[in-house]
């Protein structure tokens, strides 16, 4: 085991098992912690707090004795303080270690509650704990997106929060992955892809060039929903516009991970190197843990992914299917044929013509229209006549 | 009867062809109801991974929302239409 590993396993004994005491103390309650927070005990510190903020307008959350926080207790946190706020009421945090401070700092939950400090902070944020951090967040296990993560907190928080949550992401990722020379995370809002956290300048205008060209490992990613890897642009040819804005700002390797809020693609986390094959397999999967915590993030915080755009494909896919049920009627009764005999022979049109199946449905509706004009200007000429 | 192999079930390859259309769950799910699929999306996953098994008619639309992906992307409606037609291909690559 490493020492960071051992170090971590003596943090763990120190604070023990995980455990919430309620208290009261001149009319707050008092909420202390200890032990870790994680995937596993992150709701039920998300039902108590749901809880305690239904009866109490003041409430203290005690973490001297927590030992650590990773981003399921932090997207908790995050979701109930934006809550807290919008109620009116006053959520204080006593006692948070440095590292703690520093993520309620960068992701912006600091901003929404009140601090309060009864001892020095524990540590010094530094390099060593950045990587305290990433060993914490990546666990003992290999990390799983839960496939409902969505619906266990789903309380939204406020876009500013969950900006500051993936910038902590993207910080953490530049750190600790390797040949990592800065990182950024790209997400989908109003139909629109934005970079909403970037380590840089260069990286924003990378994801820039994106998308200005419509293309690039990073507009691959957040639209089909898996990784894209180019590991050396010299030798890159999928996409001829971006590549050489890529080169142009010094970039020779990309990584680029999908976010993915109830199983579909909302953005991408992306990591930038000047050195072609920068990023080996680990990098890869220290990647995907990543992308997995800002998707828990957004996933956490109820990221709408019912957005306009996916609300138009939904109506465009109901106007689609009543189309293909009109052709399907046409055809029966042209043919006296069965439904399913009708929609075969629609499918093989469509195949055969290598056309999409909405548009030979179309000629066949269209043609009906054809034979009704034809139909009421024979009529009017036999009645003229 | 020939045997097939585990990995070779046209159920599992319903599913491989998904993956390699790059299409999630939902998005293939969206695409065979627009199609006319009468499935919800549990239904469909169970069935690309071969814990439904699909009427001929579902085959049909499951395997036609595919091959429009595929087509977008430059391919030519690799995906079987029918458990026969899948079965003839499988002879026709084995000749």
């Amino acid at each position: 085991m490493s020492r960071r590993g051992a170090e971590l396993t003596t943090a763990k004994d120190r604070f023990g098992e995980f455990a919430i005491t309620v208290g009261f103390e001149n009319a707050r309650a008092v909420l202390a912690i200890r032990g870790e927070v994680d995937r596993v005990n992150a709701p039920e510190l998300g039902a108590i707090l749901d809880a305690v903020i239904e009866r109490h307008r003041s409430v203290v959350l005690d973490l001297a004795e927590l030992g650590f926080m990773n981003g399921w207790g932090l997207g908790v946190l995050a979701a109930r303080a934006s809550r807290f706020r919008r109620a009116g009421g006053t959520l204080t945090i006593r006692s948070p270690s440095a590292v703690v401070l520093r993520l309620l700092d960068i992701t912006g939950v600091a901003e929404v509650v009140l601090l309060e400090n009864s001892d020095p902070p524990r540590r010094h944020l530094g390099a060593e704990q950045s990587s305290e951090i990433a060993e914490a967040l990546l666990g003992s296990e290999p990390y799983q997106l839960p496939p409902h993560a969505g619906k266990i907190t789903a309380i939204p928080a406020d876009t500013d929060v969950v900006d500051g949550a993936l910038r902590l992401v993207v910080a953490l990722a530049r750190a600790t992955v390797g040949g990592a020379d800065g990182a950024s995370v790209s997400l989908r809002r109003h139909g629109h892809l934005a970079t909403v956290a970037a380590s840089d300048q260069t990286i924003a205008d990378m994801d820039a060039s994106q998308y200005a060209t419509g293309e690039g490992p990073c507009v691959d990613a957040s639209v089909n929903g898996r990784w894209f890897h180019a590991e050396s642009l010299d030798t890159e040819t999928r996409w001829p516009a971006f590549t050489p804005r890529a080169q142009a700002l010094g970039i020779n390797a990309i990584l680029s991970s999908p976010l993915l809020v109830e199983d579909r693609p909302v953005g991408a986390i992306n990591i930038y190197s000047r050195t072609a094959m920068a990023f080996a397999p680990k990098d890869q999967e220290l990647a995907s843990v990543f992308a997995a915590e800002a998707s828990l993030i957004l996933a956490s915080a109820g990221v709408d992914v019912t957005d306009e755009q996916l609300s138009s494909r939904r109506n465009e896919a109901l106007a689609t299917r009543r189309v293909i049920a009109q052709a399907e009627g046409v055809i029966m009764e042209r043919a006296g044929v069965e439904a399913d005999d009708a929609y075969s022979m629609l499918c093989d049109y469509s195949r055969t013509s290598n056309r999409p199946f909405r548009e030979r449905a179309e000629d066949v509706v269209a043609s009906t229209q054809r034979l009704r004009l034809g139909a009421e200007s024979e009529v009017r000429q036999s009645h003229c006549g | 009867m020939a045997e097939i192999s585990a990995t070779e079930r046209p159920a599992d390859l319903l599913d491989r062809y998904r993956l390699n259309a790059g299409l999630s769950h939902g998005d293939l799910w969206l695409r065979y109801f627009e199609l006319g699929g009468m499935d919800d999306a549990l239904e469909l996953e169970a069935i690309l991974c071969g814990a439904l098994r699909p009427s001929a008619h579902d085959r049909e639309v499951i395997a036609h929302a595919l091959n429009e992906r595929f087509v977008e992307l430059g391919g030519n409606h690799p995906v079987p239409y029918s458990e026969s037609d899948a079965g003839r291909r499988r002879e026709e690559r084995e000749r």
